[in-house]
């Protein structure tokens, strides 16, 4: 048998095209379409400036809650007739809520898609939130909260989140709050919430197969009857980063995992230093061959996965590492994954690594925006953040761009290993003494 | 409630209208290819008809452990050199086992088409030089961490794990999970995964798709190219038959007390093998029972009665082509609920998919969500690849892919409920019961 021994050389490359962007108005607000020749299936998402920061202290989570009210009934039908209206036409509404923005999404063939958007809006717009739903919704996501809580992971993640934004007001608290701020929620919090942000035209975001699609059809349907000027965004955080390492144990008897969040704040994601954090977290724990990969799963067998990266919304931002390890191991583990991320602030990255992460984080932009959903994902930064219709195309050509040397500036301004709070949910019993090594250990009460 | 009328849905004349072409080289390989110039992306997708089912007793998991060892270098690339060509020309990639077969897919930005073909070619002809014990004996550790990960520290999560051998018979095929158990693993020896790849990765027991952006002649030459000189194999040894009577003909129960923050309760029946008629009708039956806010779980234990957890209700055929495929049902109780209420509620839902017709409302609402369904799977290249890799194995025609579509949607009132009555009646009924350990829960 003869395998060909040579790799093979890359073909020509077709240029990067973002779909072509066209715009509609009425009422005070804005379709924004990207087109998707051949796609049978289109996205519509109803954008609105209606996020968790804008939740009122203690009762985080309304937003949360009206999302999953919307579908209990509109002042036009009641929940089951909504539900048969809706699905009948192959689309189901899926609301979500995070730290920029309140969505409301739905795909359906394009033929079919006016009518979703029409019951989408009359969801988003004038739902009936009768007390008595509402009441019934909170309990239940009360309990659908707790649920989630018994996995691993979510609890600490809200330890790692107290403890970064501890200062920050709404910040400090999980996106979808946590049981006890959800339990406080109110009838009139939620229609207090509606009334105050959800009535605003907002944008809607399409992608689909514009040919088949009557953009002015749509934008009637989102926007008529609203009402109200578009809000100016506030001002970012700032940053503020700990001295000495926090450690925090979060209990989990009996867990035959650790979870580990090492993380600390880091810019909002308008800092001009978006591209080469991403790739100096690509090469920290962002590809497969990351340092933090390779080394935690591929040379010590000690995960499944591990992951480093920067989050960055409008307001805040933050540097994650996050992974499940074996019990027994986790100790080393941290000890290991601390020394690749000082190793990454202080020696930056070589020129081998970024050829993976700048190909990429480029090539990414084609292979993973293949759908009409991720279209219409990228339309909403574009909204959300400010950014040119040409965005995608700088960004492309930035990634390629970027050397080691602005990289590795950007891992030693961004990364700070001595300012990390490590979060570790796992069997206390086994783990607390080591976990005192890493520097003054608390126990969470989440 | 207010009865709007339901559009009737589109009726679809194919489910895939992007052109097939297809050959086979010499050795047995047969290759898909599904031009679409849309974006500068094309998919590379291998299925390898070997999954779970082929494995013997004492080597459970083996399977899937060797789909790791797929990744950790050839006998032309380096242990860490295949993710980072892949990722590091812009590429995502996978790998999936499950009872019937193993696929392995990368999409990358179309001028490195050939890579991929020349990556996927070396693990195909030259992967057994390069597998090491070193190898071997981390890539166990990362599947042991797999395990913990997704099954054993995740309430619930080991479901899957225990409904199979209540669902299938001890030495059926589907009979062991595929993710194989910690004892086996721990057993594995290096001259097994040899052996192993040296019986079924060979290319008369795979199919090659590219979908995207490539002509079928580029995609045939380059195939001829790389993979033309592996040699195939003869007599690969099929796996144990997967035959069944029928449904099983006495109930099972299992119940189970573990860190569970609610009771859960999963019924499930072996229905009919994925491909056939009778399995169309389960997969609409799955929908009108449990897929979405309109569904009959939903609209009466979620909302009706209000006993289940809304998000935590649901319905779903496991779609497996070599037995009976199993349907899954599932509700969570909500607080103050007892168990035998959730029960005895699920089992009224059940009953009545036997019992009472399925209107034309619940059929079109139904045949509406697969619809979308199905364009989803298919909006990719990566879908369609795989789509295309699953119709051509298990069919023998990638061109049968087109039919799924329209089929569900001639799935008639009585087709629903005749497969109810052959398969939900409950002296067939596996019946998995979590409950929540005493004392305070967090």
């Amino acid at each position: 048998m003869t395998l060909i021994t040579t790799r093979p050389e890359a073909g020509t490359a077709r240029p990067y095209v973002f779909p072509a962007l066209r715009r509609v108005t009425a009422h005070g607000g804005t379709v924004i379409a990207a087109h998707l020749p051949g796609q049978v299936l289109a996205t519509a998402v109803l954008l609105l400036d209606a996020s968790a920061a804008r939740e009122t202290e203690g009762r985080e989570g309304t937003a949360t809650v009206l999302a999953k009210s919307l579908e209990e009934g509109t002042r036009k039908r009641d929940s089951a007739a909504y539900a048969l209206a809706l699905e009948g036409l192959g689309a189901e509404l899926s609301p979500s809520v995070d730290w920029d923005a309140f969505r409301i999404g739905v795909s359906a063939p394009a033929p079919r898609l006016a009518g979703a958007v029409r019951l989408a809006a009359e969801a988003a717009r004038t739902p009936k939130l009768d007390p008595e739903d509402v009441i019934r919704v909170r309990d239940d996501e009360v309990t659908a909260l707790r649920m989630d809580w018994a996995q691993p992971g979510p609890r600490a993640d809200a330890a790692l989140r107290g403890d970064l934004f501890a200062t920050e007001g709404r910040y400090r608290k999980p996106l979808h709050g946590d049981p006890a701020s959800v339990a406080a929620v109110t009838v009139d919090d939620v229609v207090a919430f509606h009334q105050e942000w959800m009535l605003r035209p907002g944008v809607l975001l399409v992608a689909g197969d514009l040919d088949g699609l009557d953009l002015s059809e749509l934008a009637e349907a989102a926007f008529a009857g609203t009402a109200g000027q578009a809000l100016s965004p506030a001002a970012p955080l700032g940053l503020a980063i700990p001295a000495k390492p926090h450690v925090i144990l979060v209990d989990r008897p009996g867990s035959v995992q650790s979870t580990l969040r090492l993380g600390h704040r880091a810019p909002e994601r308008a800092t001009p230093d978006y591209v080469p954090m991403t790739l100096a977290a690509t090469v920290l724990g962002g590809a497969f061959t990351s340092r933090l990969n390779h080394l935690i799963r591929e040379v010590k067998g000690y995960t499944y996965g591990i992951r480093g990266s920067y989050a960055m919304t409008r307001r805040a931002g933050r540097f994650e590492v996050a992974a499940g390890v074996q019990t027994a191991v986790t100790g080393a583990a941290i000890k290991d994954t601390l020394g690749e991320i000082r190793r990454t602030q202080q020696e930056g990255v070589t020129e081998e690594e970024l050829a993976v992460a700048r190909s990429w984080r480029a090539g990414q932009l084609s292979v993973e925006m293949q759908t009409p959903g991720a279209i219409a994902g990228a339309l909403a930064s574009l909204v959300v953040h400010g950014l040119p219709d040409d965005y995608y195309e700088t960004l492309r050509r930035e990634y390629l761009e970027a050397t080691v040397e602005t990289v590795s500036e950007a891992a030693r301004r961004h990364l700070a290993v001595d300012g990390l709070t490590l979060v570790v949910e796992g069997d206390g019993e086994k783990i607390r003494a080591e976990l005192a090594e890493f520097g003054d250990l608390t126990e969470s009460a989440v | 409630m207010g009865r709007v009328t339901s559009p009737t849905a589109p009726v679809a004349t194919t489910g895939y209208p992007w052109p097939i072409e297809t050959t086979r080289l010499a050795n047995g390989l047969r290759v898909v290819v599904s031009e679409d110039r849309t974006a500068p992306v094309v998919c590379v997708n291998l299925w390898y008809d070997v999954g779970s089912r082929h494995e013997p007793p004492g080597q459970t998991g083996f399977a899937h452990l060797f789909e790791h060892l797929m990744f950790e270098g050839s006998q032309h690339v380096k242990k860490t050199e295949h993710m980072r060509l892949v990722q590091g020309n812009g590429g995502s990639l996978n790998a999936t086992t499950n009872p019937d077969r193993t696929n392995y897919f990368e999409s990358m930005p179309s001028e490195h088409l050939e890579l991929a073909l020349w990556l996927e070619a070396d693990r195909m002809g030259g992967l057994v030089p390069a597998l090491t014990q070193e190898t071997l004996d981390n890539q166990r550790e990362v599947v042991k961490n797999e395990r913990r990960q997704r099954y054993d520290n995740v309430p619930y999560g080991d479901a899957w794990l225990r409904l199979l051998p209540l669902l299938y018979p001890q030495g059926h095929p589907y009979h062991h999970s595929t993710i194989g158990s910690m004892e086996d693993l721990n057993g594995a020896a290096l001259d097994t995964f040899k052996a192993f790849h040296q019986q079924y990765y060979a290319p008369n027991n795979c199919v090659l798709t590219v979908t995207g952006d490539a002509s079928p002649a580029e995609v045939f030459a380059l195939a001829e190219k790389y993979f033309g000189a592996i040699e195939p194999v003869p007599g690969i040894p099929p796996a144990p038959d997967g035959h069944l009577a029928g449904p099983a003909t006495e109930p099972v129960r299992e119940t189970v007390t573990a860190a569970v923050p609610a009771p859960r309760i999963y019924l499930s029946h072996r229905t009919y093998p994925f491909g056939t008629a009778g399995y169309d009708a389960i997969t609409v039956l799955a929908t009108v029972l449990g897929s979405g806010r309109g569904s009959r779980l939903y609209q009466r234990l979620a909302d009706g009665k209000r006993i289940a957890q809304p998000d935590y209700i649901g319905s779903y055929g496991v779609d497996l082509a070599h037995a009976p495929a199993p349907l899954i049902i599932t509700a969570t109780a909500k607080d103050g609920v007892d168990v035998a209420t959730l029960e005895a509620g699920l089992d009224e839902v059940v009953q009545s998919l036997i019992d009472e017709p399925v209107t034309d409302e619940e059929l079109n609402r139904a045949k509406a969500l697969l619809t979308t369904s199905w364009w989803r799977q298919v909006s990719t290249v990566g879908g369609r690849a795989d789509t295309l890799g699953r119709y051509t194995t298990q069919f023998g025609d990638p061109a049968t892919a087109g039919y799924r579509l329209p089929a569900w949607q001639a799935v008639t009132a009585d087709d629903v409920t005749e497969a109810a009555t052959r398969t939900l009646q409950r002296n067939s009924r596996v019946t998995l019961t979590y409950l929540p350990e005493e004392g305070p829960t967090a």
